[in-house]
């Protein structure tokens, strides 16, 4: 089998004009020697996508992107997200939590880091207290602003 | 005696299978998309050929979920051109800095695999992180590539660069890299800094490896084969330009006008380029386009790989019309910062600190962790003073000053990695576990690929109708050849 009249340059040509004609149940090319018919399935359609990988997309599942509402009492501080970021309560994998419901912290006590483009930023509990509440779970993706815990002050 | 006029040469890296995709696809080259034509690019006539770098490895665990050990070997073995794999010095293919036992073991290993020539840098361009890898890769048999930063700043002047070389051959480098990541070099820039670093040189072969935002890079080529270079990195056409580097068609034109002799083969280029041209189409991936000449570039100075990534993140944080003001935040941040160079990882750390900054409507406000150890020295010498606004916020004590060579204050990680993984474990294993955590290592142990080594046009044409679900019957016919097939 010879192609020597096939070429990369032909090749791109065929494909950019098959992929334009997708409205069009026949297809029928002819260029020097190359000749190309097709008929499409159920007459036109549209262009079915060419299987590929399957995007990346750097974001959390959908399950942590819903959207988490809680309502705390008023004595409580909360602790809020500076910034959209990734939630983690330890400071590597497989590693404990900083904090656990119950704990007490000082108020430069270090509570939990959020992610941003995979800068690590320490968040601090700025009060001294207890921790009641842990409102996000590890490793999900937080909003600017939402609470990430509470704490109740020491009076 | 007759002296035979030896015409001057001028040699050529290939990137288009590490930069070229990192800059222009975010890194999501396959290997199943590079076998097929590695045949070709090794018939091209490359000096060397690198395959690997610090994006290349991350994407291959991360995003790929392909073994990046597995892929070095491949390429090294079809290969018979040398290979050659960039780390980014003690924090070889990530942001932190590793100990030296683990970065040993990655140049044992690399060299194993097949790798010939080991390039290392370092973003700051503080060489004391080269040392580790330089001694361990020359152990391992490889010759050393030492690369050195561009960057644009009041501090980083020709005789800053011609230092950074002397230190470069004093860790003994076989060839030496000028890397200008953002494509920042002027000709008017390369006048005076190449000689400077040729005559500082002793002999030791220079290349450049500059990418194209201002779109001046040719004329930068031009100026460095000029100067005496030894070589430049170069990418196939269809993934060259843009925010990529040069293509090899170009500069190959240019050294051969110059008079310098080149082994390139321009049939096996042609054949190369057509097929990544043709991928760039079957993958809907973009091809490399000749940039406008842009001066914010100066300002801002993103690199290649960095710019797609900036504006997809900012999207995802609804952020992409604050896009200026951050641009125009950077650029105070890094005068801030002592003029890090804007590379891997600091451009991440000044891009993430002037969002912060802008979103926060308050500088400094959040200052982190990262930012903060590379203000104590943790990474390497910070090249200028920083700011006394930072400074404050900052508010460091001076125990938490670090002056000695970052890799002194980790301690060896490999005696816990073997009690952890077993003996069993192979060290590609052992330094997989030391970059990332389980979870992110389990899609890598999936069945082995299988690659095709030889493609055609018609080879390719024939595959894509079979992928199409809406083509109920196709017929080819061409040169006395005919074939149908229906679904």
């Amino acid at each position: 089998m010879t192609e020597r009249n096939l070429t990369y340059e032909d090749l791109v040509q065929i494909v950019e004009l098959v992929r334009t004609t997708s409205q069009f149940s026949e297809f029928r090319l002819k260029v020097g020697d190359v000749e190309v018919s097709l008929k499409r399935a159920n007459g036109a359609v549209r262009p079915a996508p060419i299987p590929q990988e399957t995007p990346v997309r750097e974001e959390a599942p959908a399950a942590c992107r819903e959207k988490r509402q809680v309502s705390f009492s008023e004595n409580l501080h909360l602790v809020r997200s500076p910034m959209v970021g990734m939630f983690y309560r330890a400071p590597a994998p497989g590693q404990p939590p900083f904090v656990e419901v119950g704990q007490s912290v000082e108020p430069d006590s270090i509570l939990c880091i959020i992610e941003v483009m995979k800068l690590m930023n320490s968040i601090e509990a700025g009060v001294r207290g207890t921790v009641r509440h842990i409102a996000v779970e590890n490793a999900a993706a937080v909003e600017a602003g939402e609470v990430l815990l509470a704490i109740e002050p020491l009076s | 005696m007759r002296k035979a006029r030896k015409q001057k040469r001028f040699d050529f890296v290939d990137v288009t299978l590490r930069d070229a995709h990192q800059c222009l696809w975010g890194t999501r080259m396959t290997t199943a998309m590079m076998t097929p034509i590695l045949s070709e690019i090794d018939r091209a006539g490359y000096s060397v050929i690198n395959i690997l770098g610090g994006a290349v490895f991350d994407v291959c665990v991360r995003y790929l979920h392909e073994n990046p050990w597995d892929r070095i070997k491949l390429l090294c073995e079809r290969l018979s051109t040398p290979c050659d794999a960039l780390t980014r010095g003690q924090s070889l293919y990530t942001f932190e800095l590793f100990p030296d036992d683990v970065v040993a073991l990655n140049a044992q290993l690399l060299a194993r695999l097949g790798v010939k020539v080991f390039t290392v840098y370092d973003a700051l361009n503080d060489n004391r992180n080269l040392e580790s890898s330089v001694k361990a890769g020359r152990e391992a048999g490889m010759k050393i590539n030492g690369w050195m930063t561009y960057t644009l700043s009041p501090v980083h002047t020709d005789a800053y660069y011609v230092e950074r070389t002397k230190e470069l051959l004093a860790l003994g480098s076989d060839y030496l890299c000028i890397k200008d990541p953002t494509g920042l070099l002027t000709p008017e820039r390369g006048a005076t800094l190449f000689p400077a670093v040729v005559r500082a040189s002793g002999g030791v072969p220079v290349q450049l490896h500059s990418h194209c935002q201002s779109a001046l890079a040719p004329k930068v080529y031009e100026e460095a084969i000029k100067s005496g270079f030894a070589a430049g990195y170069t990418a196939s056409e269809p993934l060259a330009n843009g925010a990529s580097l040069p293509a090899t068609e170009e500069i190959n034109a240019i050294a051969r006008k110059l008079g310098f002799q080149t082994s390139l083969n321009e049939d096996s280029l042609r054949e190369i380029s057509g097929y990544f041209r043709w991928l760039c189409l079957r993958e809907e991936k973009p091809c490399g386009k000749v940039a406008q000449y842009d001066p914010a570039l100066y300002e801002h100075q993103i690199p290649g790989g960095m710019i797609s990534n900036l504006h997809y993140q900012l999207e995802t944080m609804k952020l992409g019309h604050r896009l200026p003001e951050i641009l125009e935040e950077i650029a105070r941040v890094r005068k801030d910062l002592g003029y890090p160079i804007v590379v891997s990882p600091f451009a991440q750390y000044m891009v993430t600190q002037a969002t912060l900054n802008v979103v926060q409507g308050e500088r400094y406000k959040t200052i982190p962790d990262e930012i903060r150890k590379y203000a104590r020295g943790y990474y390497g010498k910070v090249a200028a003073p920083m700011s006394p606004e930072f400074l404050d916020r900052l508010n460091l004590k001076s125990s938490e000053l670090v002056t000695e060579r970052p890799g002194e204050h980790i301690e060896p990680w490999l005696p816990r990695l073997r009690r952890e993984r077993g003996p069993g474990a192979s060290d590609g294993d052992l330094l997989l576990a030391a970059f990332y955590d389980k979870a992110l290592l389990e899609p890598l142990k999936g069945p082995k690929s299988e690659y095709r080594f030889r493609t055609s046009p018609l080879h390719e044409l024939v595959a894509w109708m079979g992928q199409r679900r809406d083509i109920e019957h196709a017929r080819i016919r061409f040169a006395g050849t005919e074939m149908s097939f229906s679904a």
